[in-house]
């Protein structure tokens, strides 16, 4: 092997393609800039010295380490005992109202959840409207919805829809053959559902429940307003009570090693398989269940959590709005706000899909080691809750980046780094669908590899672009923690007027800026959905894929 | 990596084999293109995948002319596609050297990128661009045209591959065979040098198959493209091609016109690649080799002079061999297990005493029953090939 040959060897992927040097440039920049987080947390915490140890045991860790472990696992399992009936449901079933009350069952996602947390405490506490209506019946004292009980109902409202999606996607996948077969042999509906389909969902399960637990390992506001004490709420705690952050720092630290177990835990369940359809076929229609009279009992069994996570919310929202009004209570200037948070969330998700694409072109394209390394790093975004990402910004932002610090553009960098997975997630599913060989019959025909990703695979990928774009739009909205933290001083968005106007009780503000942040997340989050309802004649799979999408 | 010494697109029209002039690989004076120089010319190359031991081609050795249609046939995993991938660019060489119109565009060293290839490439799943029509997939390798002279270019194209109305179609809307017809439009488009064709009709039924390898024949024919096409189908290959390169594991094994290959098989596995047979063993003696189903007479080609007395492999070819019912002394008979009705000829199945199968061809008239005993022999005049063992 010649010198030449031996150095364009380690360039070389495993499928023996060297991908284009401006690729691999940008790529390396933006896992470089994903990494300036976790680097800069390291680099604190090995600072504080030996002094961690007795950092984090005087922070009474293990009490709260047990308790968002409790947490995390009531809220995965509930999610997931809610979402896999209702994806079934939705999907395999001739339920009425299918296709309103699919859309409607992933609405609940466009709850931020400090608002769900609000509109529950207003909804259930003691002192609650429930409690109003069951006095009459003789119902005095609810049990008490501070704490974990609380704190699960609200996770458990805004997360069911990640396990949904994943789940609805993988029961539309899923070749019906294999169910029929199953039933040819002899198996009943519902062995052949335990038999068959559920060990299929097996991998999308355990994804979405990834989503759900990390979700609610980096939840601030939810947990917060429920007086229920996580990780992330100590940490955000420790950082707005004291001076010296290195605690905080340290703490976080522990978070994102946490959040690394998690990932690795879903990492098992991941195939590297090909996922490209060699032909253009049409995909078949899926037979859907007859369920009989039992009908009208699955539309109302999908109707519950639609009811608790998105009508009762929004109308205790619209409750309060009014309520507000009656008594005069002056309304924020709304508008300043709403289009900072516009301004913040369209720039943040342009910029996002243009870091994502050169990563997971080459993820997709050119696997090799390099290109898994710089695949995963971003992912390590996915794992960091938005208090850890906005600390280590903080920090990197007063000392290394100073004149970025209390800029707009450290906030969009913030998200940036949040949400890169969900975009990362959304192109690397679309790239699957598009076969190498039309890329290489686009070289053949004498473009060069830079003009072919622009001409054919850019295109190609655009819808799932947009759902990424769309994805981090809908995250940035809602996003709290680090909005709270890395705002300059005086800019306030939609979810930090919502957060002031909250902690202060003046609720009309709070209505009226909550109902225009679900309005306006709502727009993205009704494309994802219905773009998962294409009909099935299409060339593409386009069901939303939220694999390694989204937190 | 970039060639230093490319001067401009090399100026190939469809080439033919006079006019044409290319640049030479080395120096930057026009050589003529020549039988010699070849369209395409592979000299031992070898081709690496990556954290793979064994080279998934090697030693490979292949000219193809201008103007020629060449199949190379191989049994899938033989190596085939990677050969057309190393030729069209898409995978490095990391042995030998490759010429694409007397122009040096692959070595262990030098790589031109598959853009610069001016290579037409049909692939098996066709690989039509899905966000274009049939007019702008025909359009995107002409990007060096002016816009005008682009639109000018579809038309015939189109018609060329019977085409023509469907300009403005988008792919998913046409049928298998259609989608074929635009993607050898679509390479044929930017006139290539060569034309390669991976494995074309694969995706299709059986008559479709057929009905499009005589157009795209005819196609190519007229176009006077030089074309390589990947096959693992024999049929396929001996109906459409000037020559056939047969492929072994890794290398071209033989290469010669169909008839010469199916005649002159160098190999036992050329022999069975190229059509149906069975090797049986015997022994070699002088002009005619003893086996199990009978004695018979051999052809004698240089390979296999020098096996006198030794054990060898005997070719038997169903349209080579004649059954008769045995006679009371026969030695050596076979049983008649069974027979295939194809109208003018039954196909019979005959099993040896030691199990093994052969298969013989014969005029359905005077036909023989199920379960007789029979002798085999070589049909009127034919010798049979045998390969040493």
């Amino acid at each position: 092997m010649t010198i030449s040959g031996a150095i364009s060897a380690g360039w070389k992927s495993s499928d023996g393609k060297r991908p284009p040097a401006f690729l691999v440039a940008s790529a390396a920049a933006v896992t470089f800039a994903a990494l300036i987080p976790v680097v800069y947390l390291l680099v604190r915490s090995i600072d504080a010295g030996s002094e961690w140890i007795d950092i984090v045991w005087r922070a009474n860790t293990a009490a709260v380490f047990g308790r968002t472990f409790l947490l995390i696992g009531l809220v995965t399992i509930i999610s997931v005992s809610v979402a896999v009936p209702v994806a079934w449901l939705t999907v395999k079933s001739n339920i009425p109202l299918r296709r309103v009350l699919s859309v409607a069952s992933v609405l609940p996602l466009v709850m931020p959840s400090f608002v769900m947390a609000a509109t529950v405490i207003e909804m259930y506490s003691p002192k609650g409207v429930l409690q109003g209506w069951l006095s009459g019946l003789g119902v005095d004292r609810l049990p008490d919805i501070y704490g974990l009980g609380g704190a699960t109902l609200v996770l458990v409202l805004m997360t069911y829809p990640y396990v949904l999606l994943t789940v609805r996607g993988a029961l539309r996948r899923m070749d019906p053959a294999l169910e029929e077969a199953a039933r040819a042999m002899g198996y009943g509906p519902v062995h052949a559902f335990r038999a068959v389909t559920l060990p299929m969902l097996r991998p999308a399960i355990a994804s979405g429940s990834l989503l759900v637990a990390l979700y609610t390992l980096s939840d601030f506001g939810g947990v917060a307003l429920l007086r229920y004490q996580t990780f992330t709420s100590t940490i955000m705690i420790q950082y707005q009570s004291s001076i010296d952050r290195t605690l905080a720092a340290v703490l976080s630290l522990v978070l994102v090693v946490i959040a690394v177990l998690l990932l690795l835990g879903e990492g098992f369940t991941r195939g590297r398989g090909a996922y490209h359809r060699s032909t253009v076929g049409t995909v078949r229609i899926s037979h859907r269940f007859d369920l009989g009279r039992w009908r009208w009992g699955g539309a109302a069994a999908v109707s519950v959590p639609v009811l608790i996570g998105l009508v009762i919310p929004v109308g205790v929202l619209i409750h309060w709005l009014v309520r507000g009004l009656l008594n005069d209570q002056e309304l924020l200037p709304l508008l300043v706000p709403a289009r900072n948070s516009l301004y913040v969330s369209l720039l943040a998700a342009l910029a996002t899909v243009l870091a994502a694409l050169p990563v997971a072109i080459l993820a997709v394209r050119f696997r090799s080691r390099l290109s898994r390394f710089f695949e995963r790093s971003v992912y390590i975004g996915f794992g960091l809750p938005g208090v850890v990402v906005a600390l280590s910004l903080v920090f990197f932002g007063i000392n290394v980046v100073r004149p970025l610090y209390q800029s707009t553009w450290l906030l969009i960098f913030a998200y940036g780094v949040l949400f890169l997975p969900a975009s990362v997630g959304t192109l690397r599913s679309s790239l699957l669908q598009v076969s190498p060989r039309v890329e290489e019959a686009a070289q053949s025909l004498g473009r060069s590899q830079w003009k072919v990703i622009f001409s054919v695979t850019v295109p190609l990928v655009m819808p799932g672009a947009f759902a990424g774009g769309a994805m981090v739009f809908l995250l940035t909205m809602k996003e709290l923690p680090a909005t709270l933290i890395l705002s300059p001083i005086g800019y306030r968005t939609l979810s930090s007027s919502i957060w002031s106007a909250a902690s202060e009780a003046f609720f009309a503000k709070t209505a009226a800026a909550a109902l225009l942040l679900v309005v306006v997340a709502g727009v993205p989050t009704a494309y994802l959905t219905l773009r998962g309802h294409g009909d099935n004649s299409g060339t593409s799979d386009r069901s939303l894929d939220v694999n390694g999408a989204g937190r | 990596m970039r060639v230093p010494w490319r001067r401009k697109p090399a100026g190939l029209s469809v080439p033919t084999a006079s006019a044409t002039e290319v640049e030479s690989g080395t120096s930057s004076t026009p050589t003529p293109l020549s039988e010699e120089t070849g369209v395409i010319h592979l000299q031992g190359v070898e081709c690496r995948y990556l954290g793979s031991d064994t080279p998934a081609i090697s030693d490979f050795n292949l000219l193809v002319r201008p103007g020629e249609f060449v199949s190379i046939l191989g049994r899938s995993g033989a190596g085939k596609t990677t050969a057309l991938r190393v030729i069209a660019g898409f995978e490095q060489v990391s042995d030998g050297y490759i010429r694409i119109g007397g122009k040096l565009v692959g070595t262990s060293f030098v790589h031109v990128p598959p853009d610069q290839r001016r290579i037409g490439l049909v692939f098996q799943d066709y690989a039509l661009f899905p966000h274009l029509t049939v007019a702008k997939n025909i359009e995107f390798g002409l990007k060096d045209l002016p816009a005008d002279e682009r639109r000018v270019r579809i038309a015939p194209v189109l018609k060329m591959v019977g085409m023509s109305g469907y300009e403005s179609r988008y792919v998913h809307e046409l049928s298998g065979g259609q989608q074929q017809r635009v993607a050898i439009a679509r390479a044929l488009a930017p006139d290539p040098v060569a034309l390669l064709l991976d494995e074309p009709f694969s995706n299709l039924d059986r008559q479709l198959r057929a009905a499009l390898r005589r157009d795209i024949k005819k196609i190519v024919h007229e176009t006077g493209a030089t074309t390589l096409l990947v096959t693992h189908d024999r049929e396929e290959a001996l109906a459409t091609s000037d020559r056939i390169a047969v492929m072994g594991d890794n290398c071209i094994e033989q290469i010669g016109t169909p008839e010469d290959v199916y005649q002159n098989p160098i190999s036992a596995a050329v022999a069975r690649l190229i059509g149906p047979c069975e090797l049986i063993p015997g022994v070699y003696r002088g002009e005619v080799v003893v086996t199990e189903a009978g004695v018979f007479p051999v052809r004698v080609t240089t390979e296999n002079s020098i096996l006198d007395g030794r054990q060898v492999l005997a070719l038997m070819r169903a349209s080579e061999l004649e059954i008769e019912l045995a006679g009371e002394d026969d030695q050596r008979t076979a049983m008649v297990e069974a027979r295939e009705f194809e109208g003018e000829f039954s196909e019979y199945s005959i099993r040896l005493d030691s199990g093994t199968l052969l298969r013989v061809r014969r005029r359905a008239a005077n036909g023989i029953e199920l379960g007789s005993r029979v002798t085999v022999c070589a049909r009127d005049g034919s010798k049979v090939i045998v390969f040493p063992a």
